[in-house]
């Protein structure tokens, strides 16, 4: 099982890798809505210092969506989904295999250019490596959510209108202790509430979605 | 291969799709070396029939029994037994045969596997490196016919197998599945082709048009 669930895990980066628009296309659309939001307020650094904390979790926010929009449906589209369904490996751990390869894959190089963003728009080391953590505890859940919707909505017409509709209220507690951490940091503050309850929020998901998503997808195929 | 005898009974069988009914009070058995052709027009539901089968949708009515016990009950046990290939062929476009096979492979928990010979006879051992999305629909039915003919298991459900093949890689598919009929293994199949067999029982099914 250990063997097999090891294969799988390197056959889901090898395609990912393969597909190359489905990590590009949300790293450089991260990159760029994060640019827009300079030249839309104004580059002042003490508001960038101020703002762009924020600014780059809404980016983040944005990317993973456009990055899980259709991360079941090239597999339903395949057949290949109902072959997992009737695979001898539990579809949970399935799911929990392939959801770590698309966050390795599409999420991990946004928490890598963020210092680089940092740099650029004047924040201090120590917001910086605070926003790099909120992102690297947010992030885990932003995928584990979006592909909960993505298996809401297999299937539909303009899912990917109805998937935003769908993740945004429901990531609303990430985005707000993200944000806080980073704003504690600045501020002067200790970080470790928020970062202890985003941590906690990240368990849970990380125990209870892929089983809910193995459910969802078995009632998704069964239509 | 399991070589217990093995018995699939289905007993009162509904599909509805919408709010039409597509068969209603379908009931037959299957027990080892048999094989269950089922005919019937387009839209008529063979491929939902096969699909209630596999037990990957589920019927309105009726049970379907797999050694005695239902599969929504034995759902591992039952899916270890069988192979299912419909209209879509389950491989992944960006992956090429040989590494389709083995990810196959290693879902059915199989030991490593030897793919040379049987990609020999099905002429795809030129294409073993090449990506499922750049060949032909024939090429990609034979591919996914060599993971049937890999990975031994008991009951074959296949949704109009001889779709896209030539006659080359149909008399093949055939004696393949006269050999798994021999051997004791079951097949259910839906197809527009008549099949006949020297050495195995067919039983017929036919769906009415609605």
């Amino acid at each position: 099982m250990l063997n097999a669930a090891k294969f799988i895990f390197q056959t889901e980066i090898v395609l990912l890798w393969r597909r190359s628009q489905e990590w590009l296309y949300p790293l450089a659309f991260f990159c760029i809505i994060i640019c827009l939001f300079p030249l839309a307020f104004t580059p002042d650094p003490a508001f960038l210092q101020k703002y762009m904390p924020g600014c780059i979790w809404i980016a983040a926010l944005l990317a993973s969506l456009l990055a899980i929009e259709n991360i079941f449906f090239t597999e339903w589209e395949e057949g290949y989904l109902e072959q997992l369904l009737l695979s001898q490996i539990p579809l949970s751990l399935l799911m929990f295999i392939k959801l770590s390869a698309q966050w390795i894959v599409t999420q991990l190089p946004l928490i890598m250019l963020t210092p680089l963003l940092g740099f650029l728009f004047h924040l201090p080391l120590s917001a910086t490596l605070a926003l790099c953590a909120s992102l690297l505890l947010g992030t885990p859940i932003l995928t584990l959510t979006g592909s909960l919707c993505a298996a809401l909505t297999l299937g539909l017409r303009q899912q990917g209108v109805l998937l935003g509709l769908l993740v945004f209220p429901l990531i609303t507690p990430v985005l707000i202790f993200g944000v806080s951490i980073v704003q504690q940091s600045q501020a002067g503050l200790s970080i470790g509430g928020p970062l202890a309850f985003l941590s906690g929020l990240m368990i849970l998901a990380m125990m209870l979605l892929p089983w809910t998503i193995a459910a969802m997808l078995r009632a998704a195929i069964d239509e | 291969m399991n070589k217990k005898s093995a018995h699939l009974h289905v007993n009162n069988l509904t599909c509805k799709r919408g709010a039409q009914i597509l068969f209603s009070d379908l009931s037959f058995e299957l027990k080892d070396s048999e094989m269950l052709l089922i005919e019937g027009a387009n839209g008529s539901g063979k491929s939902s029939l096969l699909r209630l089968l596999t037990g990957l949708a589920s019927a309105c009515a009726g049970v379907i029994k797999w050694q005695g016990r239902e599969i929504q009950m034995i759902r591992d046990e039952y899916t270890s037994a069988l192979h299912y290939l419909g209209h879509t062929n389950g491989m992944r476009s960006g992956l090429t045969i040989e590494e389709n096979l083995q990810l196959s492979s290693h879902l059915s928990l199989s030991a490593s596997i030897v793919i040379n010979d049987t990609l020999k006879s099905l002429q795809l051992d030129q294409h073993k490196n090449t990506y499922i999305k750049h060949l032909s629909a024939g090429q990609k039915r034979r591919a996914a016919l060599a993971k049937i003919f890999l990975l031994p298991k008991k009951i074959w459900i296949l949704d109009e197998p001889l779709t896209a093949l030539d006659a080359s890689a149909q008399t093949f598919f055939l004696a393949a599945l006269e050999q798994h009929l021999q051997n004791g293994g079951m097949a259910i199949i839906s197809s527009h082709h008549p099949l006949t067999f020297q050495h195995a029982a067919i039983k017929h099914l036919r769906l009415a048009s609605c």
